[in-house]
C-alpha cells in the first residue's frame, strides 16, 4: 500500500514535503494573531476560530503553490472575506432570531476554568498593570470602524506594511494610511493615560 | 517629546499590549487552531496528491497518443508507396486498347506511308490558303 493513501503528505517527493514544512510554518506563525484580529471584528471565540480555520484551508487548497513571501497578505484576505461573510450572515440571522423567544447565550453551555486558563505567567504587578490595558485595548479596538480596526491590527500586531496591509484589505496604500492614522488617534484619544 | 514620536511610542506601547493579549490565549483555543492547521495541511497534501496521480496517468495517455499518432502517419504514407496511375497514363493505356482491338487502326498503323500523308496534309494547307 503507498504510503500516502490516508491523507498524508506525499514524504516521497522532497518539493511536497519542503513545501508543507513551510506552510505548517507559516500557518503556526500567523494562527494566534489571526485568530485575534477576527475575535476583535466578530466577538465571538467560536466563529473566530472558524473564521481562521477556513482562511487556513482556502490558503492551503488555493494558494499553498504560490511563493510563500504572498501568503501573509493573501491569508488576511481571504480572512477578511470570512469575516465579512460572517458578519453579513449574522446581521441576517439576528434580524430572524429578533423575532424568536430569547434563550441564553451557548458560550456560558462549555465554559472550562482550566482550558481558559492564560498560557503566560508575568509577574502580579506587571500582570495586573497589562490586564488593565488589555482590556482596555480590547474595548477600544471594539469602538472602532471596522476598517480603521483592521488596519490597525494588520499593522500593529501583524506587522504588514502599508503595500500588504492594502493588498490584504483591498483597497489604496492611501486608504491604509488614512484607516490606520484614524485608528491611532482615537485609540489614542481613549488609551492616552493608559499607554 | 514631538507629536510624531508620541505617536510612535503609543504604537510600540500598542503593540506590546496587543502582543500579551495574544500570548494571553487559552491553550484550548491553541489547541483548536492547532488542529485547524493540520486539516488545512492535509488538505493541501490531498491537493498536492490529486495533481500528482492526475500526472501518473500521463505515461499510458502519452503511450495511447503515440500509438494513434504512428498509425496516422502510416496511414497517411501507405498510398505513396503504391502512387495511383496518372491521368495521362491511363489515356495512353485506353489508346493501346483501341489500337489492339480495332483492325483497320493496325493495318494503317503497318502501312504507314509518312511522305504520302505529310504532302498530302501540305496540299490540304495549301488549298485552305488559297480558298481563304
Amino acid at each position: 500500500m503507498p504510503a500516502a493513501l490516508h491523507g498524508d503528505v506525499d514524504l516521497s517527493d522532497p518539493e511536497a514535503k519542503t513545501q508543507t514544512r513551510a506552510l505548517n510554518q507559516f500557518l503556526a506563525g500567523v494562527e494566534l494573531k489571526a485568530f485575534k484580529i477576527a475575535q476583535a471584528a466578530l466577538r465571538h471565540e467560536d466563529d473566530a476560530l472558524d473564521a481562521v480555520q477556513d482562511a487556513m484551508l482556502q490558503l492551503a487548497r488555493a494558494y499553498a503553490g504560490r511563493p510563500a513571501q504572498e501568503w501573509k497578505p493573501l491569508f488576511y484576505r481571504i480572512l477578511e472575506n470570512r469575516i465579512r461573510d460572517m458578519q453579513r450572515r449574522r446581521t441576517v440571522r439576528g434580524r430572524i432570531m429578533a423575532w424568536l423567544p430569547a434563550r441564553a447565550d451557548d458560550e456560558d453551555d462549555d465554559y472550562d476554568p482550566i482550558a481558559q486558563a492564560a498560557s503566560g505567567e508575568p509577574q502580579p504587578v506587571r500582570r495586573l498593570e497589562l490586564d488593565e490595558a488589555v482590556g482596555a485595548l480590547d474595548a477600544a479596538l471594539r469602538k472602532l470602524p471596522p476598517r480603521q480596526q483592521q488596519a490597525f491590527l494588520l499593522r500593529a500586531l501583524e506587522g504588514l506594511d502599508v503595500a500588504e496591509t492594502a493588498l490584504a484589505m483591498g483597497c489604496s496604500e492611501g486608504s491604509v494610511k488614512t484607516h490606520y492614522f484614524r485608528a491611532v488617534q482615537a485609540l489614542r484619544a481613549q488609551l492616552g493615560e493608559l499607554l | 517629546m514631538s507629536a510624531a514620536d508620541e505617536v510612535s511610542q503609543f504604537e510600540r506601547n500598542a503593540r506590546l499590549v496587543l502582543e500579551e493579549s495574544v500570548r494571553r490565549i487559552d491553550a484550548r483555543t491553541r489547541s483548536r487552531l492547532n488542529q485547524a492547521r493540520h486539516a488545512a495541511l492535509e488538505a493541501a497534501g490531498t491537493r498536492r496528491r490529486a495533481w500528482w496521480s492526475g500526472l501518473t496517468l500521463m505515461p499510458a495517455a502519452g503511450a495511447v497518443t503515440a500509438a494513434l499518432l504512428v498509425a496516422f502517419v502510416l496511414w497517411q504514407r501507405a498510398p505513396q508507396l503504391a502512387p495511383p496511375a496518372t491521368l495521362e497514363a491511363q489515356h495512353a493505356a485506353i489508346e493501346d486498347v483501341d489500337l489492339l482491338t480495332d483492325n483497320d487502326a493496325i493495318d494503317l498503323m503497318e502501312g504507314w506511308d509518312g511522305s504520302f500523308y505529310e504532302w498530302a496534309a501540305a496540299q490540304s494547307d495549301g488549298n485552305g490558303e488559297s480558298n481563304g
